[in-house]
């Protein structure tokens, strides 16, 4: 099968990673990626959430890496505003990865993130709704968790192989702490900012 | 020595000042002719110092029998050139609030230094010959150079963060700045203790923990750092595989004479559970 009917999809970087020796791609905070190629998908996760979601039967898999944006009193209600967009990069993921031809029965899904981050000597959770959240939304849509690693309080490396489902998580050293807090900050700026304009579109 | 390193040094030399009460102390352990009262009684005029001593003397780090309730007392127990390596270690920490940074927590930039120092302390007493006052103290500062990275290079540092973060296969911090900068934290660090003519033992250890094969006068203490530093990001991540952090040269283990597979489990177990106190006692939080 041709190989453009499985890309096309949301700006990652690509790289060849030496080191693996196996076509990459990085998935930064607000991204996505599917594809039913032998890829390494890498992110890194402090109080973000990302699922690595496949199809176990045809190896077609991809990975979203998001958190969900403030929102107010509606917080931890998987219908309320915020979730809307925590709701949205679960499901762009998906169909995506069902119009690569991957079958909703065959879908399975590993999540990782969402820790309670220190900073310095405070702590900064909102880890901890994401967590919830990515669970919730999987169980309400019938996708089997496969493996987990959420919460604590380190940030993550997750290394997801779609085509065999085989995930390397590694922890980062506290140091880093502050480069991943920042990262995701300036990424929930953004958020913030596309819903006051109105420029994010939900169910689209 | 590197121009540009020599450069960004000086360029923070009026906003990090070592504390007095090192300054003297250290006069006084280089000075033949001085004694140990000498060296009690300067040591007592920094009532902060003074408080700061008794502290460490009278917690789990030393575990004296006794209590230690004088300064005289403590310099004779514990010793003049520990007391050198203490009135260092214990106030490093607040030297460096001259030199904020927008990249880093202190907090979690101090979490680690002192992680290695307290892995270093433990590997010393292991492997004998040294003093593990005095490697405490390099450990803790091996990373300074950082430090006057972030503040003065706060772009390139943080593309540097950037690199290391996002590169699959691990790169390590100071092959990142290598690449970015053209040196490294060691170098910065080792030319900062130079500068500040801190004891040649902290100078090597500093400027060599990422290349223990370049010290030449102190290859053990660099070497238990070098190991240390590891040891820390084990304890931090809560993790034994050596695969997890940054590669010990083994070198290291041949010149300290242990064995990896029977110490780091204990080193990094104990240093676990030395970290809270010891941020108390040395970073004050």
């Amino acid at each position: 099968m041709a190989d453009h009917l499985f890309e096309e999809l949301q700006a990652p970087n690509l790289y060849f990673d030496r080191g693996h020796e196996i076509e990459a791609a990085k998935i930064l905070p607000g991204e996505y990626y599917a594809t039913a190629r032998d890829m390494m998908l890498v992110t890194v996760l402090g109080s973000c959430v990302c699922a690595c979601i496949r199809d176990r039967e045809l190896g077609i898999g991809g990975m979203n890496h998001f958190m969900l944006p403030d929102g107010g009193m509606d917080q931890g209600d998987i219908l309320g505003e915020s979730a809307r967009y925590g709701t949205y990069a679960m499901e762009i993921l998906i169909n995506q990865l069902l119009k690569m031809g991957a079958k909703r029965g065959n879908l399975e899904a590993k999540v990782f993130g969402g820790a309670a981050v220190l900073r310095g000597f405070m702590v900064a959770n909102v880890g901890e709704r994401n967590a919830q959240f990515v669970l919730k939304f999987l169980k309400t849509e019938n996708i089997p968790v496969a493996a987990q690693d959420l919460r604590d309080i380190h940030p993550r490396k997750v290394y997801f192989f779609p085509k065999t489902g085989r995930v390397r998580v590694k922890k980062l050293r506290q140091v880093h702490n502050d480069t991943v807090i920042n990262r995701e900050s300036e990424y929930k700026a953004r958020l913030r900012y596309a819903k006051v304009e109105g420029e994010l579109e939900l169910f689209d | 020595m590197n121009k540009a390193i020599t450069e960004l040094v000086q360029g923070v030399d009026n906003l990090i000042t070592l504390p007095d009460v090192f300054v003297r102390i250290n006069r006084l352990v280089e000075d033949a002719n001085s004694n140990m009262a000498d060296i009690a009684k300067v040591a007592g005029q920094d009532p902060s110092f003074s408080m700061r001593l008794l502290r460490v003397a009278n917690s789990t780090f030393y575990g004296f029998p006794s209590t230690i309730d004088t300064i005289p007392k403590a310099v004779s127990i514990i010793g003049t050139s520990q007391i050198r390596s203490l009135a260092l270690a214990t106030s490093v920490a607040s030297s460096f609030e001259g030199l904020p940074n927008s990249l880093v927590s202190m907090g979690n930039f101090w979490r680690h230094s002192l992680y290695c120092a307290i892995a270093a302390r433990i590997l010393c007493k292991q492997a004998h010959k040294c003093d593990p006052d005095a490697v405490f103290t390099a450990a803790l500062l091996h990373d300074i150079g950082e430090l006057v990275i972030f503040n003065r290079m706060p772009q390139q540092a943080k593309e540097v963060l950037y690199l290391v973060l996002d590169s699959a296969d691990e790169l390590p911090v100071y092959l990142a700045e290598r690449q970015i900068m053209g040196f490294d934290h060691a170098q910065v660090g080792g030319e900062l203790a130079r500068q500040w003519q801190l004891p040649p033992m902290l100078v090597e250890c500093i400027e060599c923990h990422h290349d223990i094969r370049s010290a030449q006068h102190f290859p053990r203490e660099t070497a238990l750092v070098h190991i240390a530093n590891s040891l820390a990001l084990m304890a931090e991540t809560q993790t034994l595989d050596q695969k997890d952090v940054s590669p010990i040269d083994q070198l290291a283990w041949q010149i300290v004479g242990l064995d990896a597979g029977q110490v780091i489990p204990a080193v990094v177990g104990e240093a676990q559970e030395m970290i809270a106190e010891a941020e108390k006692l040395f970073i004050g939080k």
